[in-house]
């Protein structure tokens, strides 16, 4: 009974604690700019919503939806493509034994590689090929991010494929090509699905290359929040500036809890696995 | 294995492979050029190959040094603090856990949030006169401490990492806690295990490989910190906070120092690879016993 009490108690302070910053974030965006400077508490006096409403109008000098526009489309070529080229590498390596020794070690290390090694080569070679600053740029780097856990995901669910299905196939006179696109990725729906949510949201989140290869038009969320706290001209808006963290928060936070049972079975990218 | 033709699977996997080339591949090599030879912004195309005066410039360098123990030990102890951490809730808070999925899903939030919006959440969070932090700590404690003052701005920021990352580490020790077959719990405590006798000897033994997975994760993504940080204090008061991906981007966007940035890359990829290469060998063998 007591055991129950404190295990409670411990769940219920270590949500607060894991979840502070948003929750403070959230508070503060529903305060008047009066309110901000004066009550730095819990406590909201006088609910707004006029900070939301001031950072979702567009003017000359600001326009959120481009910023949201970029990380989506970004995100969505980081994650689409890298699902598409996954796919049937996954299914060579699991079926055929193709690349164990070398490409599949080496694409799964990568998770663990610092990306930051890639970076200043990317960015000369963007620089080159004019995708600096360009959502495409971005998203193809996004790619290389999300290739390791996409691949990993992949070569699992597929290795978990009774292979009689294939064979059956084949002996149907049916070639690789359409067995992959008729028999195998339909069953591995589920999992194309986790893996692309996934990426989603960690093409979403991240900051570094967004910081690195964009300049003015494709700069993502992340990176375009951070711009509200240039404190040039007067000092930081400390509301507007948490509306558009909350903004900017809540697209991966939704889709996190709507796949949250399958992102956690494949957050240790298959490392665990058995 | 199933009977197509070996070079029917090559061709399935071409389009990862060759884009891995174009986008890994290239930048390597690039990365090894460059690090070679004198280079400026203006003459990024035609680089003059000079030798290894860019390596002596990065080992030379006392930030470099700076931030390379900064990474590692902000990386030991985050890992170190959330394993433990994670370990603890998973174990202490199971019970509560077992059919309350949503309890789960509250848990791991912070894992959804981009932790640069985090690191900028903390900037509100931590101010001295807007966030509640300080207010709190000087009407509950009477302390003004300075968070991101020299003497704290580690402390807090291991605090903050571990804050959003904890979560990771107690999902997959809540997951590999779950998975210890109920027999074994029953037949220790038919030989009259306690419960942390029970703990220490079958459930944690049991965990060890995820643990040690667990560990090593962590401890990367705290050996590569950039996002969070940098928001937060950037290089820090003295470049006291510069981790080694901040000391690259500093070197190459702040101080056009290309070569040293270039170099200072290289060897942080070959300490990559000799510490992987080591890891996976020492797995395999572990495997093949």
């Amino acid at each position: 009974m007591i055991l129950t009490a404190l295990r409670w108690a411990a769940f219920l302070l270590v949500a607060f604690a894991i979840n502070f910053p948003v929750l403070v974030t959230m508070v503060t965006s529903l305060k008047t700019p009066r309110e901000i400077a004066t009550n730095p508490t819990f406590w909201i006096e006088a609910p707004t919503l006029a900070n939301y409403a001031a950072v979702l109008t567009v003017t000359d000098r600001l326009n959120l939806f481009a910023y949201l526009w970029n990380s989506f489309a970004a995100a969505l070529i980081g994650a689409g493509l890298a699902v598409l080229l996954a796919l049937p590498a996954a299914y060579a390596i699991a079926r055929g034994a193709w690349g164990r020794r070398v490409v599949f070690p080496l694409v799964v290390n990568l998770r663990a590689v610092p990306l930051i090694i890639f970076a200043i080569p990317i960015y000369m070679g963007f620089q080159w090929l004019g995708l600096l600053d360009t959502r495409l740029g971005l998203g193809l780097i996004l790619t290389i991010v999300n290739l390791p856990l996409a691949l990993v995901i992949l070569v699992n669910a597929i290795g978990d494929l009774p292979e009689d299905l294939d064979e059956a196939a084949r002996i149907d006179g049916a070639g690789a090509f359409t067995i992959l696109a008729r028999i195998v990725a339909p069953l591995v729906r589920p999992a194309l699905a986790t893996a692309f949510v996934f990426g989603f949201i960690t093409a979403w989140n991240e900051f570094l290359f967004g910081l690195m290869l964009t300049t003015r038009s494709a700069v993502p969320v992340t990176v375009g929040a951070s711009f509200f706290f240039a404190t040039a001209g007067g000092g930081v808006q400390w509301g507007l500036a948490a509306a558009v963290m909350m903004i900017a928060a809540v697209p991966p936070m939704l889709l996190g809890l709507l796949m949250y049972r399958s992102i956690s079975r494949s957050l240790p990218g298959g490392a665990v696995k058995g | 294995m199933t009977d197509l033709q070996r070079w029917e699977w090559g061709l399935l996997a071409t389009p990862m492979v060759a884009f891995l080339i174009l986008f890994l591949g290239l930048p390597t090599i690039l990365n090894l050029v460059y690090s070679v030879s004198e280079v400026r912004f203006e003459t990024l195309r035609s680089p003059s190959i000079t030798g290894f005066g860019n390596y002596a410039a990065a080992l030379g360098d006392p930030a470099f040094w700076r931030a390379t123990w900064f990474s590692t030990r902000f990386a030991f102890v985050t890992a170190l603090v959330q394993c433990a951490l994670g370990l603890f809730l998973a174990v202490f808070l199971a019970p509560l856990l077992r059919e309350r999925p949503w309890a789960v899903a509250i848990l791991m939030m912070p894992l959804m949030v981009a932790p640069a919006l985090v690191g900028l959440m903390y900037r509100l969070a931590l101010h001295e006169f807007v966030g509640p932090v300080p207010h709190y700590a000087w009407a509950f404690f009477g302390l003004r401490p300075a968070f991101l003052g020299p003497a704290n701005v580690f402390w807090t920021l291991v605090v903050i990492e571990c804050l959003q990352w904890t979560p990771f580490a107690f999902l997959l020790f809540h997951m590999a806690y779950a998975a210890i077959p109920e027999d074994l719990r029953e037949a220790a405590v038919v030989d009259g295990a306690r419960p942390l006798v029970l703990l220490r000897f079958v459930e944690i033994p049991l965990m060890m490989p995820v643990i040690a997975i667990t560990f090593f994760i962590r401890f990367i993504d705290g050996f590569r910190v950039f996002d969070n940080i940098f928001v937060l204090v950037g290089s820090g008061p003295g470049g006291s906070t510069a981790s080694l991906s901040i000391y690259i981007y500093e070197a190459f966007f702040r101080q056009g120092a290309i070569g040293r940035a270039v170099a200072a890359s290289v060897i942080l990829f070959l300490v990559s690879f000799v510490v992987l290469w080591g890891l996976n060998a020492l797995a395999r063998r572990r495997a093949a016993r």
